[in-house]
């Protein structure tokens, strides 16, 4: 007998996942390790994006748990109000995808546990709020990993032109997604902050298949 | 002549980093700062002096997403 999920053969599932993938790149993404820092606004929906695909194997870290003020633009739910977001989100990606291994990491990232935390990734992937822990893990995550590709964002907030937001490669393997000034203070919203998310999410799924211009 | 992210500035010239920042107002820990293609940590910021011709990279941050 076949093996089954929610009623549905495993082999159905893969093949659904597969079929509206670009061509070949199924496989690579499978092989690929990425490793979300911040699982909030932007970390939630970058994880969902590159679950849904098939990223075989995503690392999510955040010491935080769910709050209400989080449901206007990060991917949880009422139910999950007071879990570990790390926890939350890999239930979720789980719902979406059983294809991918999930590593939930509840814990607050520094500048001393950045090289063990990040070691296996084949990619670093930004997520967090505070502009202070950004720059503190690329200083890390330089001194650690000079070549290892790190996708980072800065500047989502408010409701400014979707255009605004834009990709830049600021080093051969530092790539930064935003508009770069707009800040929390003028409030934070699905939309905006998630064109940011797909800003980071398109660049690791370019990275993973090869092509890594911006 | 500093070249601070492509613009030169005389200014800064002679001038630590810290100090340098704290003139652009730039919060110091929301940025990464490159001097001539090497990362300067942030211990480093008050021993580091700009000399003409450097080349200085700024990677500032602001803050909102998580």
């Amino acid at each position: 007998m076949q093996p089954t999920i929610q009623g549905m053969s495993i082999d159905d599932v893969y093949q659904g996942m597969k079929a509206r993938n670009v061509a070949d790149s199924t496989t690579k993404l499978t092989d690929a390790h990425v490793t979300i820092a911040g699982a909030g606004g932007l970390g939630s929906n970058i994880a969902i994006a590159l679950g849904r695909i098939g990223v075989g194997h995503l690392t999510l870290i955040d010491f935080d748990q769910v709050e209400l003020s989080n449901l206007n633009r990060q991917q949880f739910k009422l139910s999950q109000v007071g879990m570990d977001k790390v926890v939350a989100l890999k239930q979720n990606l789980q719902e979406f995808n059983p294809f991918v291994t999930i590593d939930a990491v509840a814990k607050k990232i520094d500048h001393d546990n950045v090289a063990t935390l990040f070691e296996t990734a084949d990619i670093i992937c930004e997520a967090f709020d505070d502009p202070s822990a950004k720059a503190m893990l690329l200083d890390a995550a330089s001194e650690a990993f000079p070549s290892k590709p790190i996708v980072m964002a800065t500047g989502m907030a408010g409701i400014h032109s979707s255009n605004s937001i834009i990709s830049k490669q600021v080093r051969p393997n530092l790539y930064i997604a935003g508009d770069g000034t707009s800040t929390g203070a003028e409030g934070l919203m699905a939309p905006r902050v998630m064109i940011a998310a797909g800003h980071e999410a398109n660049m690791v799924t370019r990275l993973i298949l090869g092509q890594p211009t911006i | 002549m500093v070249i601070v992210n492509g613009e030169p500035v005389a200014e800064a010239v002679g001038l630590n980093i810290q100090t340098f920042l704290e003139q652009r107002q730039t919060p110091v820990d929301h940025v990464v700062v490159e001097l001539n293609g090497h990362i300067i940590h942030r211990p480093e910021f008050e021993n580091t002096t700009l000399s003409p011709n450097d080349k200085l990279e700024l990677i500032t941050f602001v803050g909102g997403g998580r």
